[in-house]
């Protein structure tokens, strides 16, 4: 996951790159998503996740778009 | 038949490693930690390897990432609890607070400007919040290719 400053950088390095556009989140969604995603990440207890905890943690960051879809 | 048990105690200890030091621990490492030969902590590896727990570079044995933490310097560093650390990606520079649950302060570069952006995180709250990440491949691609992703 890479970082831009505008959606013009964006356009800028796909054309270039010849890639397609992905999602485009915002630092502040990203850093939601990021508490969710990684907040027990250093406990014994964490082994990973199921399918249905990850759809959990896009629902609750707000991610709902087929983007996401698990 | 590997010890279950033993082998999320392995997965902690890798963390908390990289967590206490900022680098993932070697093979050697974790085999003497555990008591354990240096190919039986190899299996060890390559089966949380297997199961997504990290990610290793199969011809060095090394863990190249062990998200957010990557096990090599990159383009995004995270100042936290007095140590540097480097995330993998724009996601992960955010993780590493996260899983630390410590403030931090963020050197990043932008991608193609290739400008540098220093954001900070304190009292569970980022500075910068309108900057964008931008996700390359839908969810269910993730692992299809860990370093792109």
């Amino acid at each position: 996951m890479l970082l831009f400053q505008s959606e013009e950088w964006i356009d800028k390095w796909r054309q270039r790159n010849n890639l397609e556009r992905g999602e485009v989140l915002t630092v502040q969604q990203v850093w939601e998503l990021s508490k969710l995603w990684y907040h027990n990440r250093l406990s014994m207890d964490y082994h990973g996740r199921s399918i249905e905890q990850v759809a959990e943690v896009f629902r609750q960051a707000g991610l709902t778009s087929d983007f996401w879809k698990v | 038949m590997k010890d279950e048990n033993l082998l999320w105690q392995i997965r902690h200890f890798v963390y908390q490693h990289l967590a206490d030091t900022t680098m993932p621990p070697s093979v050697d490492v974790t085999a003497a930690r555990f008591n354990l030969s240096a190919e039986e902590a190899t299996d060890y590896y390559k089966e949380l390897h297997n199961r997504h727990a990290f990610f290793l570079d199969l011809e060095s044995m090394t863990i190249r990432m062990a998200n957010p933490f990557s096990g090599i310097p990159t383009d995004f560093k995270v100042h936290a609890n007095g140590k540097t650390y480097y995330a993998n990606c724009a996601w992960d520079m955010l993780g590493i607070p996260a899983a630390l649950h410590a403030d931090a302060i963020i050197e990043a570069k932008f991608t193609e400007s290739n400008d540098l952006v220093k954001l900070e995180v304190k009292n569970g709250k980022v500075t910068n919040p309108d900057l964008l990440v931008h996700f390359p491949l839908a969810f269910s691609r993730w692992y299809d290719d860990l370093v792109f992703t």
